[in-house]
């Protein structure tokens, strides 16, 4: 007998897949659907936010996301980008605030900043709030929102930003702080509950929209503070409606809203929408020449935010936004070092033809950036002051060659310069040049100060033993710096290491020559100076154990003083101590380029501040 | 078969406890809170840091204390430096008490992921799981049918064009990086494609939740991974295959007459079952780390993206907690490979 049972059975199975990938396809949203809202697609080049409370915040990436939903007291001027910068008050403008703040000196050295709110800033509407309507900004809300990096709830993450400026909160942090055990005190009592009705000498309310924060001293650095992010303000009842979770569910008085939790999907992409209740804060009509040529102020005095919705996609592999940036599916993108020559000629920096014939617009965008190499200034025989061992590590500096290492590994876009202060921040040597340079090639005074130090062509001098973490270039970066070494003879001893186990040898003082880079919190020269303060020493960000207390007692000086000639010129004088001294040789500061499609207006990318999502708009009509 | 099934799961008690104890030795080689933080990190923020995470407590119950950074509990008894402490406060002891009642976070008792500190780890791992079965499972699926199916054709055709030309497409796949069929598919199968199209047919990367959005985010990996991961199989099989296509019972099956696709299908494939399971169980625990490679490139959201996130960012208590589970489902899926042995072949005894 015939059975044909198992082929019909077959048959209908291999039906019902066919009939399910087809029920699939025509289910799949194949097409964007078009709300006839104005949005962008952006490319966030991480895995994206951690968290979205800004007390909790510490990355760029953070930056990025949360200044879009809260806001600070100040924020950078967009459009306003001059070729240098010494105070706040030259790039920064009113966001919370009605007016810039007024700053006047005590007679017993305090400083008093007087801030009037603007009256009206609201709150996103929120749950938290009655009737679910987000109320009016007040001055509550900014002491509540300094206290919170006080809180040891928040683990101190961004309480560095505050600590040893504004008058009694320090005591404040430590009332409520863990007492460590110690001889005179093995078992000390439990602190008491964080309290945030308990007073700071320095805040002090004047009404609901005006308050002064008085400073223990002149804190130069407090003016550029109230722009970071991590200092945004939050709103008590969200804190304590949301509490641990406050991170997915953001409720700032920014231009753009987290409307729901699934609109955030971690290292996937975040939705974010134009905040319907948004004061009008208008776009800027002020911009610095360069800026104006580029007709940027096209949109002036229109109402922010200019888009709709903004649509974050984080990326970690660079490949895959750079394909997405081709297939438009976003409007800019920031270019990866290995795409650069696809898209601009290497020697002039300008758009391919490709490029600039289909319309893209290029912006350049230079970061705080330092990038050295170190050396443990406690080390036997590579650290101390004594003329001997500067002169090796002058010689090692003589030695190295940061325009090939420029040349070679960043397409030569980054700026090399010497010292350890960043171009266009007040301290710069004009043309990256000090007057005491150590910057080489230069072989023959490499080797004659090898000489003198005792160690002719390198002989006698122990191998160096130079950690470095292991990236995308480094080990080719490395092998170019023992070539260029040992030009001159001496031997450097590798140690390719995890970021980790690099900070664990620099904070334990192990490694004697080390590759780092700093980037700057703010644009203000007393933030990479201070890598230099012994009081910072390791396990600080002194990571070269650098003490020189001449150098100590100006950088306590600038620390306090206002922004002007004379606070430039002891800038200068500790740039170029350093400089003599040799604790590192460097220096170099990156260069980013960024991309944009035709459609995308506005478009003036800064890695300084990110807030200037709310600024971008689009061609509607043009092909997307 | 039930008494063998707890003696192999009593006998796994100490290596799973082995494992755990050095996992965890292996993770604080290092200190794990001063490679979290960034370079503006306080000691009171690395000490809180500890804390909120039993780092600061002794590892196990038996511990020297440094002075400088002593231990968050007092011993029960000390002998010059060495302590004793309480075993139930001890690192170990508590992971342990964790692993046991499933317990990694509630809304009650966080255990909170240090870069998401909003998530709870057992709902990042949640999370993660179902993106990662709807590329692994139909992955498996079908790499394991067209791996037998060729690998049957193959032995039972072995020498023929068919054969050869079989091993050479299947062997081709596996010999080119995973990277390039990632990156060709992204290019051709997808932006070339949707181009051509006039639709997004298949997504160069990324991923959204729900059925309807499978052949979009899912079909062009599961493609990738079949491609790639059938010439292992295939060739296995094959291998298996051949060594079944000489045994007796397939001489007498052809000297009965039996027809050739019952003895490939049904004798053939009956016999080879037991490596064909082998195969089969020790990819399942794959099946919930998922693919990293893949999950990266894509940017889906799955356990190998969650790990590599986790490493990364050196998140600890991710690492810590994704290692422990994964060593879990190694120890269990062994313990099913023995049992499912026995099912399918009655000549294999467990007492």
């Amino acid at each position: 007998m015939m059975r044909r049972p198992r082929s019909s059975t077959t048959c209908s199975l291999l039906a019902g897949a066919v009939g399910l990938l087809v029920a699939m396809l025509a289910l799949s949203p194949v097409a964007a659907q078009s709300t006839g809202e104005k949005f962008a697609r952006l490319p966030i080049r991480s895995d994206g936010p951690k968290s979205l409370d800004p007390a909790k915040g510490s990355t760029s990436y953070d930056n990025q996301v949360v200044c879009q939903i809260y806001e600070t007291l100040l924020q950078y001027k967009y459009l306003v980008r001059p070729d240098s910068v010494t105070s706040y008050e030259d790039v920064s403008e009113p966001l919370l605030l009605a007016e810039m703040p007024k700053v006047s000196d005590e007679a017993d050295g305090k400083q008093v900043w007087k801030f009037k709110l603007r009256d009206d800033v609201f709150f996103h509407d929120d749950a938290c709030f009655p009737g679910g309507k987000g109320r009016k900004l007040a001055t509550d809300d900014v002491f509540y929102s300094w206290k919170r990096l006080a809180d040891p709830k928040y683990e101190y993450e961004n309480y560095w930003l505050l600590q040893d400026t504004i008058l009694g909160l320090d005591e404040f942090k430590e009332k409520f702080a863990t007492r460590q055990p110690s001889k005179s005190e093995p078992n000390p009592p439990p602190p008491p509950p964080f309290d945030y009705a308990a007073p700071v000498e320095g805040f002090r309310k004047v009404s609901d929209t005006e308050f002064e924060v008085i400073l223990k001293k002149s804190v130069v650095r407090f003016g550029w503070v109230i722009s970071m992010f991590q200092t945004s303000i939050v709103a008590r009842e969200a804190v304590e409606k949301y509490g641990d979770t406050l991170g997915k569910h953001p409720v700032g008085t920014g231009p753009f809203i987290l409307k729901n939790e699934s609109d955030w999907k971690p290292g996937q992409n975040m939705i974010l929408h134009r905040n319907p209740n948004y004061r009008t804060e208008l776009y800027p009509s002020e911009a610095t020449p360069k800026e104006k040529e580029q007709g940027l102020l096209a949109s002036a005095g229109q109402k922010l935010p200019l888009l709709d919705r903004i649509e974050l996609t984080f990326y970690t592999p660079d490949p895959v936004m750079w394909q997405d940036f081709q297939d438009r599916k976003i409007a800019l993108v920031q270019v990866p070092a290995e795409y650069f020559e696809k898209a601009f000629v290497k020697r002039t920096k300008r758009l391919t033809k490709e490029y600039s014939d289909n319309g893209i617009q290029a912006e350049a965008v230079p970061l705080l950036d330092f990038i050295f190499r170190g050396f443990n200034m406690e080390d036997p025989i590579l650290g101390g002051y004594d003329e001997k061992r500067t002169k090796i590590r002058q010689a090692i500096s003589l030695a190295v060659d940061l325009d090939e290492h420029n040349d070679t590994f960043y397409n030569g876009i980054n700026v090399v310069y010497d010292g350890p202060i960043p171009p266009p921040l007040d301290g710069f040597p004009k043309n990256g040049k000090a007057p005491n340079s150590f910057r080489g090639p230069n072989l023959r005074k490499a080797r004659e100060l090898l000489a003198e130090a005792g160690y002719p062509e390198g002989r006698g001098l122990p191998e160096i033993e130079y950690y470095t973490s292991k990236g995308s270039n480094q080990a080719e970066q490395t092998q170019a710096e023992i070539r260029q070494l040992a030009r001159i003879g001496i031997r450097l001893n590798p140690k390719m290491v995890d970021f980790s186990e690099l900070i664990e040898a620099i904070n334990q003082k192990k490694a004697q020559m080390f590759g780092f880079a700093w980037g700057s919190d703010y644009p203000d020269p007393e933030n990479n100076l201070a890598l230099f303060y012994s009081r910072n020493k390791a396990p600080g960000a002194n990571h070269y154990n650098y003490d020189r207390p001449e150098f100590d007692k100006l950088y306590e000086q600038i620390i306090v003083m206002k922004p002007g000639p004379e606070r430039t010129r002891i800038i200068e004088q500790m740039r170029d101590m350093v400089i003599a001294d040799v604790p590192f040789v460097g220096s170099m500061a990156r260069t980013r380029f960024y991309l944009a499609h035709p459609f995308l207006k506005n478009f003036k990318p800064s890695e300084d501040f990110y807030n200037w999502f709310k600024y971008l708009d689009v061609d509607a009509s043009a092909p997307r | 078969m039930w008494s063998y099934v707890a003696r192999r799961l009593l006998y796994s008690i100490p290596v799973y406890l082995g494992i755990i104890l050095i996992m965890m030795g292996a993770l604080r080689l290092r200190d794990p809170v001063s490679a979290y933080l960034g370079k503006n990190a306080t000691a009171e923020t690395a000490l809180l840091k500890k804390a909120s995470m039993g780092l600061d407590r002794p590892f196990l119950p038996i511990g020297i204390e440094d002075p400088a950074e002593p231990f968050g509990i007092e011993p029960i008894v000390e002998v010059g430096r060495v302590g004793f402490y309480p075993p139930l406060r001890t690192q170990y002891v508590e992971f342990l008490w964790r692993i046991l009642r499933f317990d990694f976070g509630t809304a009650e008792r966080p255990y909170r992921s240090w870069q998401f500190e909003s998530d709870n780890v057992g709902a990042k791992l949640a999370d993660a799981v179902w993106p990662t079965l709807k590329i692994t499972i139909p992955a498996l699926v079908l790499t394991a049918t067209i791996a037998i199916l060729v690998g049957l054709l193959s032995a039972a055709y072995r020498g023929s064009v068919l054969d050869k030309t079989l091993m050479v497409l299947v062997v081709l796949g596996m010999s080119i990086s995973v990277v390039v069929f990632i990156v060709l598919g992204q290019v051709f199968g997808s932006s070339w494609l949707n181009g051509k199209l006039g639709f997004e047919l298949f997504a160069s990367n990324g991923y959204e939740p729900g059925i309807q959005n499978w052949v979009k985010y899912c079909a062009l990996p599961v493609i990738i991974g079949v491609v790639v991961g059938m010439g292992y199989d295939a060739r296995f099989y094959r291998a298996v295959m051949v060594e079944e296509t000489s045994r007796d019972y397939i001489t007498t099956a052809v000297a009965k007459g039996a027809p050739r696709h019952k003895i490939i299908f049904v004798h053939m494939l009956k016999n080879a079952m037991i490596p064909v399971i082998t195969r089969i169980m020790i990819t399942i625990p794959f099946l919930i780390t998922g693919s990293i490679v893949m999950e990266y490139q894509f940017r889906i959201p799955g356990m190998g993206k969650l790990l590599i996130d986790a490493i990364v960012n050196k998140d600890f208590p991710i690492i810590q907690t994704f290692t422990a589970v994964l060593a879990g489902l190694f120890i269990l899926t062994n313990i099913l490979t023995d049992v499912l042995y026995a099912l399918v072949d009655p000549r294999v005894r467990l007492a």
